[in-house]
């Protein structure tokens, strides 16, 4: 029988972390993600994992870089700032690839901001807020329940295609307390095996993980490798939720926090005659392309709505070319719009 | 009317507002103090309104409010008195 549980969305990816087979957990406290430390403090040990609150953010992910290269499922956590801060250590675990889950309960900025829900981390998050030619998995809950199966997501893509996964989550997400049916716990050594980690060179030829090829056309080599798992990334694990978009004569496309608020918008909008519907992309990275450019043939207006000045809103425009007209609604600093001024803006285009 | 009185637990309290909203008589409302996660706590702005119904507790997310009720004086007749 499943488990089902009161907690917020931070404890969710917590516990979902640990019971996807999560071994090392390196953190520095930074609020609003604070519960997914405590929440590891306490009970990664008792799972047989190492807990560690590192003397800072660097340190942190520098820690996940040294977990992760011994074969270890390894996990760092923060909010904006601090995610900042990882930007070097993320670089590093893509030029050495590396697989690692990093979440980001994102809050108000740019600098240090606030500490209330916001969306300002997108571009960061899906094009490359360290250095150097790499993606990362960017995956995106709307929900406690969809937080606790996208970090067990994370782990498994992460592992597969050893590329770090990130969650783009937010204050508001990690807040709130929601019932969740917890995954069952995995034995880490029931994992897919990973010969190319560093677990000591007993009877086989050493292993070797680096960033770091001196000569330019053997780090083109790596990098040409690196982009055929990204392109087939891209052409298999694309996630999105349609609602309401058969019809649909505009079009919402928000995610996280944005796509749970769009969701009530498209019911009231329906409740009262208007044909709207909802793409809510689920994966930042790789970004529902297709899915967008299909319904932009026959939609009246596409609607991005984020907490942040438009920053998805570049992909939406990259999708539909175009094709319709592509407005944009947004809130900034942490302020949350409510489904009525939503509303409003979606009956401008209907 | 019966008297209440509302303890916050500042450090729990993450300023959602669900209690704002639901009580009855107004006695709450978010303040300017902030606890050490940053959080603007939630406050008792009218606690002479206050009844006891503790409807604020009861929907808190976090369990960051108690609420007290003022004892009735020997000898008051209480609702619905049952065993002792």
């Amino acid at each position: 029988m499943a488990e089902r549980q009161l907690m917020t969305g931070n404890e969710a990816m917590a516990e979902a972390a640990i019971r996807a087979g999560l071994r090392a957990y390196f953190g520095y406290p930074i609020t609003p993600q604070n519960e997914v430390l405590e929440y590891m403090a306490a009970h990664l040990p008792q799972a047989g994992g190492a807990f560690l609150q590192a003397e800072s953010e660097v340190a942190a992910i520098n820690m996940c870089y040294g977990a992760a290269a011994a074969g270890v499922r390894a996990m760092t956590s923060s909010s904006s700032p601090g995610v900042s801060l990882k930007m070097e250590g993320i670089s590093y675990l893509a030029g050495a690839d590396l697989p690692c889950v990093i979440l980001n309960a994102a809050r108000g900025g740019p600098g240090l901001g606030n500490i209330a829900p916001a969306q300002g981390d997108y571009f960061q998050a899906t094009k490359g807020g360290g250095h150097g030619d790499y993606r990362l998995i960017v995956l995106a809950p709307s929900t406690g329940q969809e937080a606790a199966e996208l970090a067990g997501l994370a782990f498994d893509l992460s592992d597969r295609y050893r590329v770090p996964a990130l969650i783009l989550a937010d204050g508001m997400l990690g807040q709130m307390m929601e019932p969740v049916t917890l995954p069952p716990p995995r034995d880490p050594g029931t994992l897919p095996p990973k010969p190319w980690a560093l677990t000591g060179a007993k009877g086989r030829e050493p292993n070797l993980i680096a960033s770091f090829a001196l000569e330019p056309t053997v780090l083109r080599e790596i990098n040409v490798k690196r982009y055929a798992r990204y392109r087939e990334i891209e052409a298999r694990e694309v996630r999105w939720e349609e609602v309401a978009t058969e019809d649909a004569e505009v079009l919402l496309i928000a995610y996280g926090t944005m796509g749970r608020i769009a969701k009530t918008v498209v019911r009231r909008g329906r409740e009262r005659g208007v044909k709207v519907g909802l793409l809510r992309p689920i994966t930042l990275w790789p970004f529902p392309y297709a899915p967008i450019r299909t319904l932009a043939e026959r939609v009246k207006a596409i609607l991005t709505v984020e907490l942040s000045a438009g920053q998805m809103w570049e992909d939406v425009r990259l999708a539909v070319e175009g094709r319709t007209a592509t407005p944009f609604y947004g809130e900034l600093g942490g302020v949350v719009p409510t489904p009525s001024d939503i509303l409003q803006e979606v009956l401008r285009y209907a | 009317m019966p008297k209440g009185k509302v303890v916050v637990d500042r450090e729990r309290c993450k300023g959602c507002g669900l209690c704002v909203a639901v009580c009855p008589f107004g006695v709450l409302d978010l303040s300017k103090d902030y606890n050490s996660s940053g959080y603007a706590v939630v406050t008792a702005v009218h606690p002479e309104a206050c009844t006891g119904c503790a409807l604020c507790a009861q929907t808190c997310p976090d369990v960051a409010i108690e609420v007290y009720r003022e004892k009735a004086a020997a000898g008051t007749p209480t609702r619905g008195a049952g065993r002792p």
